[in-house]
């Protein structure tokens, strides 16, 4: 029960992109159309339960044994990069349409806050091997779910009059407001 | 000292670790690729537009390498950028013809009837689909612009609800033609410096077709009747003017009462 409380609790409550507003440049990058940011939201969710397993081996059992906390940081870095250079080539082998699509925003998942914050929670909050990859998973998820959102609406709203001085980023960002109101709604279900 | 030792061999051990994971990635994941392809990508203009039949410039080039396409199918760069690619290719270049788009309607507003007030979404696409929404001719253009959205090199302006092509900037990739819902654009080759096309797709009856529109096609058939070189035939109750035979004397262009056979060429 616990853990299914902390998938909700990371995927909806305290949604990466809409709580705590990480991951924008995906968020408002690669919405343009659902295939590609659906695909983008798997790639990352891959990387941060990865990430959140790896983490947690390398804190508890190199870092913290050593009392090397300040290196949190480097270390966190060092596995995403990495993790993302593997699912780089991993997706250049196995799909080459989707690495094309993906493009630029692809090796951007190294620099994507939102996995950062992964890796750099799992120590603070305490969590256990299995609740770290539940968090990431969960985490993970819910970033997939409001890229998914976020580009069915965009793929409406490419047939809706807006004003001139809102087309683009402008409504963009309007709606990525709203959408954060709406999922305040979620914050009654479970206290974080 | 020591804290700094361990955390240089912490840190070491970890980078030597994942860069020894990620050589074996890059062995088993390793992609051969022709160098030829990322050459010919850069002598593509990198529109995209899909005008050779693929869908990309990066897979054109990779069906060119693979030998599935032909050189010379950009319609983008023509016959310069066909001659890079036969450069690096290695094959000899076969000429290339230019194409461009043209118009087959050229009501403009005020000419062509209005049926109803249209409040919708302001797309070609759209209103076709609501029986062609304010336009009385179910044949026309109905002036929205989803040619002008569509083309990728600026050479289509709306002129009071007509698109204008401007044959210089045009390079016949097509992507107007797809975009156009009621299929009133077509590619025609220039092959001559002054050729006649028919601008009207009308299939009305020429009572209705004289009543709803200005410069419509009313099937009387007399460019048919007066080409000397038996090039102009009625199809459908619409003229085709045969390439082969046309001399581009321009007597149909003349005579046609409704001014709907229009003159298209280089040397404008």
């Amino acid at each position: 029960m616990k853990i299914v409380l902390l998938f909700l609790s990371a995927a909806l409550v305290n949604n990466f992109v809409l709580r705590y507003f990480l991951g924008i440049c995906p968020f408002l990058g690669v919405t343009g159309r659902i295939e590609s940011a659906v695909a983008m939201g798997f790639a990352t969710t891959f990387v941060m339960t990865l990430t959140a397993a790896i983490i947690w081996f390398i804190d508890y059992f190199v870092l913290f044994p050593f009392h090397l906390f300040f290196l949190e940081y480097v270390a966190a870095i060092l596995v995403i990069a990495s993790l993302v250079q593997f699912l780089e080539m991993f997706i250049h082998k196995n799909s080459p349409t989707l690495y094309r699509a993906l493009g630029i925003y692809l090796p951007l998942i190294t620099t994507n806050c939102s996995i950062f914050f992964v890796a750099l929670l799992i120590p603070l909050r305490g969590y256990n091997f299995i609740q770290s990859i539940i968090f990431g998973f969960g985490a993970g998820m819910g970033f997939t779910l409001v890229m998914f959102i976020m580009a069915g609406i965009r793929e409406q709203l490419d047939f809706a009059d807006v004003p001139k001085p809102l087309q683009g980023a402008p409504i963009t960002l309007i709606i990525a407001g709203l959408l954060a109101l709406a999922f305040m709604g979620f914050t009654g279900l479970i206290s974080a | 000292m020591n804290l700094i030792l361990i955390s240089v061999a912490t840190m070491g051990g970890l980078g030597a670790l994942f860069a020894f994971i990620l050589s074996i990635a890059n062995v088993k994941f390793k992609i051969e690729e022709d160098p030829k392809i990322e050459k010919i990508l850069e002598a593509l203009p990198g529109a995209n537009c899909g005008g050779c039949g693929h869908a990309s410039c990066r897979n054109y080039a990779e069906e060119i390498v693979k030998g599935n396409a032909s050189i010379n199918a950009c319609v983008v760069g023509g016959e310069s950028i066909a001659q890079g690619i036969a450069k690096i290719m290695g094959v000899e270049l076969k000429s290339t013809e230019k194409k461009i788009a043209f118009v087959h309607c050229r009501a403009h507003n005020g000419e062509k009837m209005k049926k109803a007030d249209y409040e919708g979404i302001k797309k070609c696409s759209a209103a076709d689909m609501i029986l062609g929404a304010d336009l009385a001719c179910c044949y026309g253009c109905l002036g929205y612009g989803d040619c002008e959205d569509a083309c990728l090199f600026d050479a289509i302006t709306m002129v009071k609800g007509l698109p204008e092509i401007d044959i210089v900037k045009c390079t016949g990739c097509g992507s107007c033609v797809k975009a156009c819902p009621r299929n009133l654009i077509s590619l025609e080759i220039l092959n001559r410096d002054v050729q006649y096309k028919i601008a009207c797709a009308s299939l009305d009856k020429g009572k209705k077709a004289r009543e709803i529109c200005l410069k419509s096609c009313i099937g009387c058939g007399i460019c048919e009747r007066i080409c000397p070189f038996d090039a102009c035939h009625m199809i459908n109750g619409l003229p085709y003017i045969d390439e082969r035979n046309c001399q581009g004397c321009g007597v149909c262009a003349q005579k046609c009462p409704r001014d709907v056979i229009v003159e298209i060429g280089m040397n404008e």
